[in-house]
């Protein structure tokens, strides 16, 4: 009898030793010269007079926290096949609208949660659009973003609103043990993206449609379900942004946000999360929103006027996509 | 007498895979010449280096004595080779005139309409066919537009034409217009590499013969030198039988049963039952809708109407993914993920290892190990990309996840060892017929007849969109089912292939 390969599962497995995929990453020679880029942006952040002070340093640490938290969501849509969105930034605005308003009716904890709810919502209708009828994602985030400004529009009448009490939160409050409360949000808002994507199923299943959404749909996965978990969890994180930003000012407006789009998709890349979808990590991101951030605050420091910003940066990210485009050919 | 086209020594990999190990070809003008051998035995590799698509690592090709760099497509069109694609390359919104002169560079950026026109008449004169350079392209039969697509070559003074699977899509009639324009150009002293699966061919249009095996060359003759079976063996590298693992006796029990299945436009009112336990093989060109039929019961394809029964019971929307597997034939974009085998064989499984959404990598290695172990992947090269291995490699991996649910269901594959090497595919076929030892029900379609006669216990040959006929046991004949495949509404013919191995 011929022995049979497929046939006998009983056979105790010792499973192999060495590197294994929670680690998503690998390190290759972009990534080398990425660490070289922040290293010697470091030491020229570091000879910058002015840099290396708390004050400083912690405006800078609130800054990054509003786009970076917008970052966040957008990793998980890089991630997934996506591309990116342009809508997040508008998600944030509408967020912020509607935590202002039902913190003036029901206080703060209700205001969050109206705020999350809203961004959820908004953004896993789009995820519903692109995962069920494979609508380009791009096209449909654009379509969006006009849709949502148009109904803030009607909404508040490009008013701003006020929070009745005055100040959403008491001083204490603002910096928790000296920490600014954006900083912290964002940081949370890291972790449990990071976690999504590295224990839950949901997050082997990105990871998976990333790499191959037509596989993904041959095997049976319901890639539709996933898409717009995805969308939902980008319109949380990018609703954290929106009521950072109330927070902060004490009001809405449907402003907030613009612009937040493309200082989140310069970070994800730079950061070194592949466009096509399927490698990357957190905390790639979060290199990639300090590093923007970083290189933003020392030509500020340096004199340059914003149009020297906005070149360096559309330079920057131009020169991180020739770099992914070379090495997938 | 000298070659026109003469290559020595290519040499090519695509990371761990040899797809060319120096390889050497004789092509002398006024020459038909066969190319045969298994799929992934490298003869489209081959072909896509002399067209200059591919850059060998080692060797030279030398036309007309001297050695050239082909350095792309432009430059081997320049030196007058042409490739006729299984795939023609036509616009069918334009005419045929403007389809001869689509991507020439020697046209000039204003037409002069009249020279061009009148290059285009010669080339269809030439090859003694009677096609209306106005009209469309969209209207004409597939024979026409292969020949268009010659006429296209000719008029850009072509010397060697490379055609791969010519008649693959063509009707008898158009095969025999086809072949007597082959021997015209011959006569007038091109040189032709023919392409080919069907052996029979070989023996009627052909003057010499290559066999590659495995990416090596293995031999060159007159054809008249050589026997069918002869030929049979050195494609195949061993006799035969010793490819295809021997059938299981018995019936096999009931498995999957399907009635009327229908979709507009590809196939209509197919019906067959699937027994567990063994091989049922859809036999067909392409263009016959057996692949979309697999596609179908796969629930790839909508279909129009039908019905299906797994065990004697319907089969819903949600029984589906959990019982019914599909392999397609396009690894690559439907199969594999970019990822570590790891992931590539638990991918469909992971709420199996997790508790409240969390997963257990433990588990899932373990799984893992276990799927890899049972197809013979090593276990230390779990973390490494699926995509860095070699097609059979590859075919495993899938045969593992498809076969790694908790009962065993159905298993439906699209040319399951397409872009597998020689080596491989009697492993591959090996793990088919233990899964069907283990209670699966495998139903697969295959353009390839020598491993449908070679695998399946019953075989299915489709054409057109319909089922012409149906066979089991001994019935199973390669010029039988040639002939249902190829022209079944004429089957008081005599086979255009008589010999089976």
């Amino acid at each position: 009898m011929k022995p049979s390969v497929l046939s006998d599962m009983s056979v105790p497995v010792t499973p192999a030793p060495g590197r294994f995929t929670w680690m998503t990453d690998r390190i290759d020679f972009v990534d080398g010269l990425r660490i070289a880029v922040f290293a010697a942006l470091a030491i020229g952040a570091v000879l910058t007079p002015g840099f290396l002070s708390v004050p400083s340093l912690l405006s800078l640490l609130t800054t990054l926290s509003f786009v970076g938290c917008v970052a966040v969501g957008m990793t998980m849509i890089t991630l997934s096949g996506n591309i990116m969105s342009f809508s997040l930034g508008a998600t944030a605005a509408a967020a912020a609208v509607a935590f202002v308003h039902v913190l003036n009716a029901w206080g703060l904890a209700a205001g969050i949660a109206a705020a999350l709810v809203t961004g959820a919502l908004i953004s896993a209708a789009q995820g519903l659009i692109i995962g069920s009828l494979r609508a380009n994602p791009i096209i449909v985030s654009i379509a969006s973003l006009a849709l949502i400004y148009g109904v803030l529009n009607l909404l508040t009448g490009n008013a701003t609103l006020d929070v009745e009490t005055g100040s959403v939160l008491s001083p204490a409050w603002r910096r928790p043990f000296g920490i600014p409360i954006e900083a912290l949000a964002f940081l949370l808002c890291l972790f449990i993206g990071q976690c999504l994507l590295s224990f839950t199923v949901f997050g082997r299943r990105v990871f998976l449609i990333g790499s191959g959404m037509r596989s993904a749909d041959v095997l049976g996965l319901r890639v539709w379900r996933s898409v717009t978990a995805v969308y939902a969890w980008a319109g949380v994180f990018a609703a954290m942004a929106g009521i950072l930003l109330a927070t902060r000012y004490n009001q809405a407006n449907m402003e907030y946000g613009i612009g937040y789009d493309y200082d989140a998709i310069a970070a994800v890349l730079v950061g070194g999360v592949a466009i096509k979808g399927g490698i990357g990590s957190m905390w790639r991101t979060l290199a990639g929103v300090c590093l923007m951030a970083t290189v933003q605050v020392v030509l500020l420091l340096h004199g340059f006027r914003q149009e020297w910003q906005y070149l360096i940066a559309g330079l920057i990210v131009l020169l991180v996509v020739v770099l992914q485009a070379r090495r997938r050919s | 007498m000298n070659s026109l086209l003469s290559a020595r020594d290519l040499t090519i990999s695509f990371g761990p895979v040899h797809a060319l190990r120096g390889v050497g070809l004789d092509l002398r003008a006024g020459e038909i010449q066969a190319l045969c051998g298994e799929n992934g035995a490298g003869k489209s590799t081959l072909i896509k280096v002399l067209m200059g698509i591919y850059q060998p690592d080692k060797g030279v090709v030398e036309v007309d004595g001297v050695a050239q760099r082909i350095a792309s497509p432009q430059h081997a069109q320049e030196m007058g080779f042409a490739l006729v694609a299984q795939e023609l390359s036509l616009a069918p919104q334009l005419s045929v005139l403007d389809n001869i002169w689509l991507g020439d560079r020697s046209v000039p950026m204003f037409h002069r309409r009249k020279a061009l026109r009148e290059k285009a008449r010669r080339a269809l004169e030439t090859l003694q066919v009677q096609i209306d350079l106005d009209a469309k392209v969209n209207d004409l039969t597939m024979g026409q537009r292969q020949l268009v697509e010659i006429a296209r070559m000719i008029a850009r003074d072509a010397r060697v034409l490379i055609l791969d699977e010519p008649t693959a899509t063509l009707s008898d009639v158009e095969i025999e217009h086809l072949f007597q324009v082959l021997r015209k150009l011959r006569a007038q002293g091109h040189a032709i590499l023919y392409v080919t699966h069907r052996l029979g061919e070989v023996f009627e249009i052909c003057d010499t013969v290559t066999v590659m095996r495995n990416g090596a060359h293995i031999s060159t003759g007159p054809v008249s030198e050589v026997s069918r079976e002869q030929l049979v063996e050195t494609m195949l590298g061993r006799s035969f039988s010793d490819m295809y693992p021997e059938r299981l006796p018995g019936p096999g029990s009931t498995g999957l049963s399907v009635s009327g299945l229908c979709i507009d436009g590809s196939f209509e009112n197919v019906s067959f039952d699937a027994p567990r336990g063994k091989i049922l093989c859809l036999a067909g060109q392409i263009g016959s809708g057996a692949g979309h039929v697999i596609r179908a019961i796969g629930g790839l394809a909508p279909l129009t109407s039908g019905r299906m029964l797994l065990d004697g019971r319907p089969l819903t929307g949600s029984a589906r993914g959990s019982t019914i597997a599909f392999i397609s034939e396009d690894r690559a974009k439907e199969g594999l993920f970019d990822r570590s085998v790891l992931e590539n064989l638990v991918a469909g499984q992971w709420q199996d290892h997790a508790r409240l959404g969390m997963i257990s990598w433990t588990s899932a290695r373990r799984r893992a190990a276990e799927l890899a172990a049972s197809v013979g992947i090593d276990g230390r090269r779990l973390a490494t990309n699926a995509f860095n291995f070699s097609g059979g490699n590859q075919q495993k991996i899938l045969f593992a996840r498809a076969a790694g649910g908790k009962t065993p269901g159905v298993i439906l594959m699209n040319e399951p060892t397409r872009g597998v090497d020689i080596g491989a595919r009697s492993e591959i076929y090996r793990l088919m017929r233990d899964l069907c030892t283990r209670g699966y029900c495998l139903v697969m379609m295959s353009t390839d007849l020598e491993e449908v006669v070679g695998i399946a216990d019953i075989v299915v040959p489709m054409y057109r969109g319909a089922v012409v006929a149906h066979y089991e046991g001994e019935e199973i004949d390669i010029s039988r089912i040639l002939l249902d495949i190829t022209h079944p509404r004429t089957a008081g013919e005599v086979p255009r292939e008589t010999v089976g191995p």
